[in-house]
């Protein structure tokens, strides 16, 4: 903060502010030197090259139409067999709590002779981190980002295609992710974990089940909640929850009837019931802060470490459809080109699919990796969650039921963008 | 500063003379309540969150006995083993010191030239200067932001971004500082060392330089601490986690899941603070010796 | 003074030397982003990435993003302007309520605080030396549904279940914007009261003035500009902040200028729309910061 900026009367200004001097300094640095100096953007390349079709467009990858993203000239796979990088900082990242520091820890271990340290950085939402990263300059070397965000990144350049040989683990995930359709040939990607998006509660703060209601959304727009519940800091969801609660299927539509009626319930909703947007109910619901948060099933089951003391995790709890017909998604891997150490990067995603390591990250991050030898329906079984928290685990039949978030076209974007604006403007 | 003028004057004498009407001189119970009232506010919630990075428990809220835990004594969540705490301390005490390195000698020039130089461009700097003073500090912080991203400069968002940012929201400081304490000088110590025989320069650097010294101490310790406060630069210019200054740790944990360890980096933050301001004070009264009256600590601190 | 002139010379010439490099950096690092700022908010998205295309010429520029801000200020699809007015009405809640936590304060330490005035003073500039993300986080603390105040308040049977004064309650907001920047119109003030002399008040007495009379005709009028300033330095920052919402409410229903660009410059497709309510908060800013600077400027000739 800045404090008292008050100007001391002074005796040596014998003029008063000149208006054609400051324009002359302005003009001095103005348009001109900036327009020879623009950044060469990433985008610009593609915009210019963009082909014969017309304005160019970014191809938009769904089950029904998977995609073989382009290798740019000059972006080709490191080679094969190289020595990880000497005495070097491999940065990370990553969203808040979402990677255990154990298996940073083991990784540092593993390559203790080459003198590795692991940094992560954290971003709060993907614009956030997608606006770092197109900014340019950005160090990092691993990210962890949607499967939304391949094209952008790939297109610009700004991802570097994997060398298989160094991630022999890849043959540890369930087979869907081994040649998925967002990245065929997994040129660019190894998913991380795969989660649902549903409700969390505490069953000792909040005296009904929520999963028994007809209609389990409607409990964001039940003023009796008001004040106490929170919705996720992502447009993608807040809106999708929306077009479900709505009995609509297609969440990523551009429809105006469907997202007018989706800007209506929201401001229903803000009004009702004053809602948090945040991402920390993993943290908020276990201690009490919230009673009731739209949750990523991994946030529910990583919220099991945070209930306070004497507190049994029984008490949590998280509902997403028995049917399947819910909001399913997965994160993924990648190395950016700005890292430094493309060796290590690779040896660091080929560590996190190791089945033990990627277990014992599932412990502390609570979002399920996608492994074979993981068996979903024995999770409450094995003890990695309450009974309460059944409805967190995520089948691979999931996949196939589920509702996907796709990449949105630039016209849906536009309306989805102005839609969760207005409901963040509390309007 | 006009907060505080160099030369307090002096109390209002208690008047008793003996007239009906007492007036304003009647003691101001009512005033006198409204402020201790006010400094309670103001400082009884920062004196809990001191208290609470000594709680031995977990929470910020209930006491559960007096311990260094959060300082050193915790393996891993004490504010000596957190590498992420200690860095933001770390980080935080290195932009305070480069920017005040940067923007205290760039303000100090940029006063006595403004004292020298008379005309139209210097009047636009200085109106410049002024509206830089006065510009809220989002306009700024979302303008360094773009214009790094956006244009070839020779830097990216980091450090370096962050120090720029923090000297251009702070250069006004020292600049007005420095003229407010050349008012008060006037020019006829300078004119007496050119008479003398000294050089333009001479008489600036062996005459003027050590008569400001005071005022360049206050402006030093001002950038400072307002540096360590800073949120809105820095947190627009940063790059990764080691750009990451507590008060960027304060806003993104407070309503996550914060320890008392939190509450401790403030407190280590506030005693940085209130050490800068102490050691500014000596030594603005040291070089003060024998010139005007520095002040008491309060009309020091009032120069904000 | 009759300097001779190439002594005269020598000294501008030194001058010039020393102002320049300050004036260099002003304006490569403060008007350079402010014209950065123009030229997005002029500029055009690009298709595919749907980031920003700023229009660096000033013949390209573009009122796209301004128009879409403006659309959107009023009317059915108008969802800026309730944050607008919602901004306005939180300032200025919160700068009334600084006025009259500020003033009497003020006025006490100036007038009345006596031997102890050293003290009471380093006491009120205080929390300028405490980090503001700090004094937030004690709220934060104490207003938690297990904290202090909901303790107290249960404790005391006032109310049954904790108080959510953390989830979007609009007293919360201004209430702890009132603490935030209080500070920074206690010192104004207290330096414009404190230069009223003693005598102009005895003399008011002399000639048969009242208690108020003697505040109302006298110390009232010889307050306005440090009470000018107190406001504009208050009301500045406070339009601009985004911070002390976020932590305080971090709820929509609250939320104010300062929320929506920095959500927007989050957001690369929508950075056009945050240079353009940057430029907003600088255009409703203008005749403050100009009044501000010019009345500084002002007190310069006048001295």
């Amino acid at each position: 903060m800045s404090a008292d900026r008050r100007p001391e009367p002074n005796p040596f200004a014998r003029r008063g502010p000149s208006r054609r001097g400051v324009l002359g300094l302005a003009a001095l640095t103005g348009a001109g030197l900036l327009a020879g100096c623009a950044r060469e953007r990433p985008s610009s390349g593609l915009t210019a090259g963009g082909g014969g079709s017309g304005s160019p467009t970014l191809t938009a990858a769904s089950p029904s139409s998977p995609v073989r993203w382009p290798i740019l000239e000059g972006n080709a796979p490191i080679a094969a067999g190289l020595a990880p990088e000497k005495d070097a900082t491999l940065q990370l990242y990553n969203y808040v709590d979402y990677i255990n520091p154990d298996v940073i820890k083991s990784f540092e271990k593993k390559y203790e002779d080459t003198g590795v340290k692991v940094v992560v950085s954290t971003f709060n939402d993907t614009n956030e981190s997608l606006a770092k990263i197109r900014a340019g300059g950005s160090p990092y070397d691993v990210y962890f980002p949607s499967y939304d965000q391949i094209g952008k990144l790939a297109t610009a350049g700004l991802v570097r295609p994997l060398q298989h040989a160094y991630i022999p683990n890849i043959t540890n995930v369930w087979p869907q992710f081994t040649d998925p359709w967002y990245d065929q040939g997994w040129q660019y990607t190894v998913p991380y974990v795969t989660y649902t998006t549903g409700i969390g509660w505490r069953s000792d703060r909040v005296n009904e089940d929520i999963g028994a209601r007809a209609n389990p959304y409607d409990v964001f727009w039940d003023p009796q909640y008001a004040g106490r519940l929170a919705v996720l800091d992502d447009y993608r969801e807040v809106i999708s929850m929306a077009i479900l609660r709505a009995g609509g299927t297609d969440i990523n539509t551009g429809d105006d009837a469907v997202l007018g009626k989706v800007r209506e319930d929201l401001a229903a909703m803000a009004k009702a019931t004053r809602p948090q947007v945040t991402i920390t109910d993993y943290i908020a619901i276990p201690e009490g802060k919230l009673d009731i948060s739209q949750a990523w099933s991994g946030d529910m089951i990583a919220a099991q470490g945070y209930l306070p003391k004497g507190t049994d995790a029984s008490v949590l709890r998280y509902w997403f459809p028995a049917d399947g017909k819910g909001m399913v998604n997965n994160d993924l891997m990648m190395i950016l080109s700005g890292g430094k150490n493309p060796v290590l990067a690779h040896l660091f995603l080929n560590h996190l699919l190791d089945d033990e390591v990627a277990r014992e990250n599932f412990t502390f991050v609570g979002y399920q990796p996608p492994l074979n030898s993981l068996d979903p329906s024995r999770l409450v079984a094995d003890g990695y969650a309450p009974q309460g928290l059944a409805a967190a685990t995520v089948l691979p039949s999931y996949f196939e039921s589920g509702y996907r978030s796709l990449e949105l076209t630039p016209e849906a974007e536009g309306k989805w963008q102005d839609t969760w604006t207005r409901f963040k403007a509390g309007a | 500063m006009t907060a505080v003028p160099a030369t307090a004057p002096a109390p209002t004498p208690p008047l008793t003379r003996g007239r009906s009407w007492r007036g304003p001189w009647r003691p101001p119970y009512v005033l006198a309540a409204v402020t201790v009232g006010y400094l309670v506010w103001s400082l009884a919630p920062v004196l809990l969150a001191v208290l609470f990075s000594f709680n031995s428990g977990r929470s910020r809220s209930t006491w559960q006995g007096f311990s260094m835990r959060w300082y050193y004594a915790d393996p891993t969540l004490s504010v000596l083993h957190d590498e992420s705490l200690r860095r933001a301390l770390t980080h935080t005490l290195t932009l305070g010191l480069l920017t005040t390195l940067v923007a205290v000698p760039l303000g100090v020039a940029f006063a006595l030239g403004l004292d020298r130089w008379h005309g139209r461009l210097p009047a636009s700097a200085n109106f410049t200067m002024l509206l830089s003073f006065v510009i809220p500090e989002i306009v700024l912080a979302v303008g360094l932001f773009y214009m790094i991203t956006l244009l070839a400069t020779p830097f990216v968002l980091g450090t370096t971004a962050q120090v720029v940012g923090l000297v251009t929201f702070q250069l006004s400081y020292p600049v007005v500082i420095v003229r407010a304490r050349l008012a008060t000088i006037g020019p006829q110590y300078e004119e007496a060392a050119r008479d003398l025989g000294a050089s333009a320069f001479g008489a600036m650097r062996r005459v003027l330089l050590p008569m400001l010294m005071p005022a360049i101490f206050t402006s030093a310790v001002l950038v400072f601490a307002d540096v360590l406060d800073d949120f809105v630069i820095v947190r627009y210019l940063s790059s990764d986690a080691f750009t990451e200054t507590t008060s960027i740790k304060i806003y993104n944990t407070a309503r996550g899941a914060p320890t008392p360890a939190l509450n401790a980096v403030a407190t280590l933050m506030l005693v940085a603070s209130f050490v800068v301001v102490l050691l500014g004070w000596l030594a603005v009264r040291r070089f003060g010796r024998g010139q005007e009256e520095p002040g008491s600590l309060g009309a020091f601190a009032g120069q904000v | 003074m009759s300097g001779t002139a190439p002594r005269d010379r020598r000294r501008g010439l030194l001058g010039v030397a020393l102002t320049l490099p300050g004036a260099a950096w002003l304006a490569v690092f403060f008007l350079v982003p402010l014209y950065v700022v123009v030229s997005i908010s002029t500029g055009t998205v690009d298709p595919v990435f749907r980031s920003v295309v700023p229009a660096w010429n000033p013949a390209d520029w573009r009122g796209d993003q301004f128009g879409y801000v403006l659309s959107r200020l009023t009317g059915p699809d108008g969802f800026f302007g309730p944050v607008m007015v919602r901004t306005v009405v939180y300032v200025l809640l919160a700068v009334a309520g600084c006025l009259v936590v500020a003033y009497p304060v003020a006025w006490f330490v100036a007038r009345h605080s006596g031997r102890r005035r050293g003290l009471v003073l380093a006491l009120i500039v205080a929390p300028f030396w405490i980090s503001y993300m700090m004094r937030m986080l004690a709220w934060v603390n104490l207003l938690a549904d297990d904290g202090l105040v909901n303790r107290l308040l249960g404790g005391a049977g006032l109310v049954a279940d904790p108080v959510t004064f953390l989830s979007g309650r609009p007293t919360t907001v201004v209430l702890g914007l009132v603490y935030g920047y209080v500070p920074y119109m206690i010192l104004p003030m207290y330096a414009a009261l404190d230069r009223i002399s003693p005598a102009l008040l005895e003399a008011a007495r002399d000639l048969g003035a009242g208690r108020f009379e003697t505040f109302r005709r006298v110390v009232l009028p010889m307050s306005v500009p440090g009470v000018l300033a107190g406001l504009v330095l208050v009301a500045l920052p406070m339009t601009g902040d985004y911070f002390t919402n976020d932590l305080l409410s971090a709820s929509p229903s609250t939320a104010m200028l300062g929320n929506l660009i920095n959500t927007s410059v989050a957001n690369p497709s929508q950075a056009g729309q945050a240079g353009a309510l940057v430029l907003i908060l600088v255009l409703a800013m203008a005749a403050p910061m100009l009044l501000y600077v010019r009345s500084s400027v002002r007190s310069d000739l006048a001295s």
